[in-house]
């Protein structure tokens, strides 16, 4: 009886130790098949991407949902920009300029809107230049109500209210994007782009779909929910918990947890700047700077390679061109920047008569030589620890700073207006393929420039440097305008040290393990996300 | 107590009125021209003078400051808030569409923070002195002095990153309710059961009390049925002024939560410099408080009829 038992028990033991391997080798061969499908991409999967902060404009001429700042690839432009600011075509086939002031455009043929309407002449007047006449002054490209004739189905002139000879390569930017007849940008945005509209609640999400019928090569992923967090921990925790699966502006002080983590970070070119506009008309308290021998000792007196390498984790570049490298190919070098040399710093103010005070700052007929910093373009938050690193560095050749933060762009601007500062520390972006817009907008005294305002006021070289810049206004061949562009840098970084360039910027993004084909791109409101697949 | 009740809701007119009038005093006294933020942020870029000028003249504020508050309040006594600088959406839509998300968070907080905090409170008054009672005192102290922000991502990087329980951010079903609104009954959690234990301990101190304990009334009976009625109208008005403080939007707490309530919105006029909002803003956050005292006030003679009759001890 009990030997009987025992072997009931022995079966029974028998039994459940197959039924468990037979289980195992079940989960196993699962395992592999699921390891063998994650080799290839698979095009029914939604990926969730975390951005920033939601500005989308809904109302009025501007309207931008799903266009700008957050590109969510639903409408597109005539031309577009790669990460090396070529301007390539996209909806437009080519483009002319027929002298003075017309551009002829080609429209791509085939191409239909979301909504099954054709794109052609008449559809990108109506879906973009008309958009842009309702505009105040016509918005940047300068498009007045009678800009615009079609000429045939695939063809139209625009002519702009001014001369104005950089229209491809500024009309890359979304906003220039091709709407569909009748389409509201500030609800529903329709347009020809490789994702459709889907759902947008706002400070929430915005979540487009695939579109099967796009002229260009499909989208490899169906579904797209961008959603928006502008706190950028939480952007990152949320990376981190598989919430999302990519994420835009990935901080600098993020990027080492998360790639032993096992993310990807990917970074772009360089199309961004940080520099130190220095005040070289300032008024009195804030005068020191007008004196060049100043200014370039102050060039000289930072080291940017230990800024790269020590401070920003060597998650920027030495360049100091300020205007995108790339765009300035094959003219980048033209700009050599200001090598870092604390003795010939230290000697240019001595010849300046700026001799070292009792407490090591430097003085001069009683004055000592102090200068404040003002930090805060966009935020002072994303400039830290900048200005004390600079601090640091300009107290070793006898220079006192004394730094003012300010909280956002806004009161950072009132500053600037106020004329109340020596150096004012910003971050800029081109997100365009003009190279000349930023020196012509902010520094640029010369004809055609209009009413002066805080930038020009207190940056502006003038003299040669407007004599150099000038042709770029009306230079019709986008390669002469590098050239210029420039030549004109570099009187206005290497020689005038209107402004100390402390180091080149790129673009941080995160993403899962598994996400392929993501190209970053300098200017984040032109990444595409058609070319993006997941495995996985 | 309805004149009564016509009385506080009169008074409301010239609270607001106040409050908005300083409001747009100290917005226009604050550094930065909007004209300048919405320019820049349409070019994406610093703007230009030109583009500067046609702003402000778009927006109005090319006016003079008192023509264009005396505009706006004449609007406003319309309902009609104006539209926002930043999204050109009309303030009072976004206000409405925002005040239910925020109530979302708002109520159960309020609620979880109560539970925690009355319990919690009457316990420490009972057992006073005695370790259960510093156990509650030192963790309403932490609970109080600990930054919410600190604690959101804390447990965040808990429940979300490590044990993948509950999600991040953002809205969805309850369990995204859980973490922002664990955070943000945590302050006011830590104030009410303070109030409750000191306002317990005032009224079990008290003569009716000693009277009510020398009848041989049970003590479950003193404490709920004598101590605790009595000693709930203070209690009320802390829940009152701190569910005001909800209700105004945890602006911290919706930011890192993505939680897009009438906090998150105010942040973000406010970085805009988005004068109609902030407006709007104040106006809703003035008239909530308003309302809320009022609430309060009524509930005193539900708590307490010797307040309704007028009565003293």
């Amino acid at each position: 009886m009990k030997t009987a038992a025992i072997l009931r028990r022995v079966r029974t033991t028998n039994l459940a130790l197959v039924l468990a391997v037979a289980m195992l080798a079940v989960a196993c061969s699962r395992a592999s098949t699921t390891a063998a499908k994650t080799a290839s991409s698979n095009p029914n999967v939604a990926l969730t991407v975390g951005f920033t902060e939601d500005q989308y404009v809904l109302s009025g001429a501007q309207a931008s949902l799903g266009e700008y700042p957050l590109n969510a690839n639903i409408v597109e432009t005539l031309a577009t920009i790669t990460p090396d600011y070529k301007v390539v075509p996209a909806l437009a086939e080519s483009w002319t300029l027929i002298a003075p002031n017309t551009w002829r455009f080609k429209i791509r043929q085939g191409v239909k809107f979301h909504d099954g309407q054709a794109l052609n002449a008449m559809a990108v007047k109506v879906g973009l230049f008309d958009r842009l006449a309702a505009m105040k002054g016509g918005s940047s490209l300068k498009a007045g109500p009678n800009s615009v004739s079609v000429v045939d189905e695939s063809t139209l002139d625009f002519t702009p209210t001014v001369t104005n000879l950089r229209v491809p390569e500024q009309m890359v930017h979304p906003e220039y994007g091709v709407a569909a007849p009748g389409s509201d940008l500030g609800k529903k945005p329709v347009g020809t782009g490789p994702f459709r509209f889907v759902e947008y609640v706002p400070k929430e999400r915005i979540v487009v779909e695939r579109n099967p019928d796009y002229w260009g090569a499909k989208a490899k992923v169906a579904k797209i929910t961008f959603r928006f967090y502008p706190d950028a921990s939480t952007r990152r925790l949320a990376l981190q918990s598989g919430e999302i699966d990519a994420a835009f502006e990935v901080p600098r002080d993020d990027v080492a947890g998360l790639k032993s983590n096992g993310f990807q970070i990917l970074t772009s070119g360089v199309g961004a700047y940080d520099a130190l506009l220095l005040n070289q008309h300032g008024k009195p308290g804030f005068d020191i700077l007008t004196d060049v021998a100043v200014r370039q000792a102050v060039a000289m007196g930072i080291d940017r390679a230990k800024l790269v390498s020590g401070v920003l984790d060597g998650l920027a570049t030495t360049d100091q061109t300020m205007v995108a490298p790339a765009s300035l190919a094959p003219y980048t070098s033209t700009i050599t920047g200001v090598t870092h040399d604390p003795v010939k710093a230290k000697s240019m103010l001595d010849a300046a008569g700026w001799v070292p005070g009792s407490d090591g700052v430097r003085v001069k007929n009683g004055k000592k030589l102090h200068l404040v910093l003002v930090s805060g373009f966009p935020a002072a938050e994303i400039l830290r620890p900048i200005p004390t690193f600079v601090q640091s560095q300009l107290k070793d050749i006898g220079i006192d700073v004394a730094i003012t933060e300010r909280p956002d762009s806004d009161s950072y601007s009132a500053v600037m207006d106020a004329g109340e500062g020596d150096m004012f520390l910003e971050q800029g972006n081109q997100n365009d393929a003009n190279p000349g817009f930023l020196p012509i907008l902010l520094y640029y005294t010369g004809p055609g420039s209009g009413t002066p305002f805080s930038y020009q006021k207190l940056f502006g070289p003038g003299g040669k440097f407007d004599q150099l810049l000038a042709p770029a206004l009306s230079e019709p061949d986008p390669v002469r305008v590098r050239q210029i562009v420039a030549n004109s840098m570099n009187e206005f970084i290497d020689v005038d040290a209107s402004a100390v360039v402390l180091a080149g910027v790129y673009r941080i993004y995160g993403l899962r393990k598994g996400i392929q084909g993501f190209v970053p791109h300098p200017a984040f409101l032109h990444v595409r996300w058609d070319t993006v697949s997941v495995s996985g | 107590m309805l004149s009564f009740v016509l009385r506080r809701l009169l008074l409301v007119i010239p609270t607001v009125v106040l409050i908005s009038g300083l409001t747009f005093v100290l917005s226009n006294l604050t550094p930065g021209d909007p004209a300048f933020a919405v320019a820049s942020r349409m070019a994406g870029r610093p703007a230009s003078r030109a583009e500067v000028v046609a702003t402000r003249h778009q927006l109005g504020l090319d006016q003079a400051p008192l023509s264009r508050y005396l505009h706006w309040a004449a609007r406003a006594a319309r309902g009609d808030l104006g539209r926002s600088y930043s999204t050109q959406a009309p303030v009072r839509q976004e206000l409405f569409r925002r005040i239910p998300l925020t109530l979302e968070l708002a109520l159960p907080a309020m609620l979880l923070a109560m539970l925690i905090a009355i319990p919690a409170g009457v316990l420490a008054s009972m057992r006073r002195n005695r370790p259960s009672d510093q156990l509650m005192r030192m963790l309403s102290m932490a609970g109080a002095c600990m930054p919410s922000f600190w604690l959101a991502l804390l447990l965040i990087i808990l429940f979300s990153v490590r044990l993948h329980v509950l999600p991040v951010a953002g809205r969805g079903g309850y369990l995204h309710l859980v973490l922002p609104v664990v955070t943000l009954a945590l302050a006011p959690a830590a104030v009410l059961s303070r109030f409750t234990r000191s306002s317990m301990l005032e009224a079990l101190g008290s003569g009716y009390v000693t009277t009510a304990r020398a009848k041989g009334v049970k003590e479950s009976s003193v404490v709920a049925k004598h101590a605790l009625r009595n000693a709930v109208v203070p209690v009320v008005t802390a829940v009152g002024v701190n569910f005001g403080f909800l209700l105004a939007g945890a602006t911290v707490i919706e930011t890192i939560f993505v939680w897009p309530g009438v906090g998150s919105l105010l942040v973000g006029a406010i970085q805009q410099r988005d004068y109609p909002t902030i407006e709007g803003f104040v106006l809703y956050a003035g008239v909530s408080f308003a309302l809320l005292n009022l609430v309060v006030d009524v509930s005193y003679a539900f708590f307490d009829p010797r307040i309704a009759t007028g009565s003293s001890v």
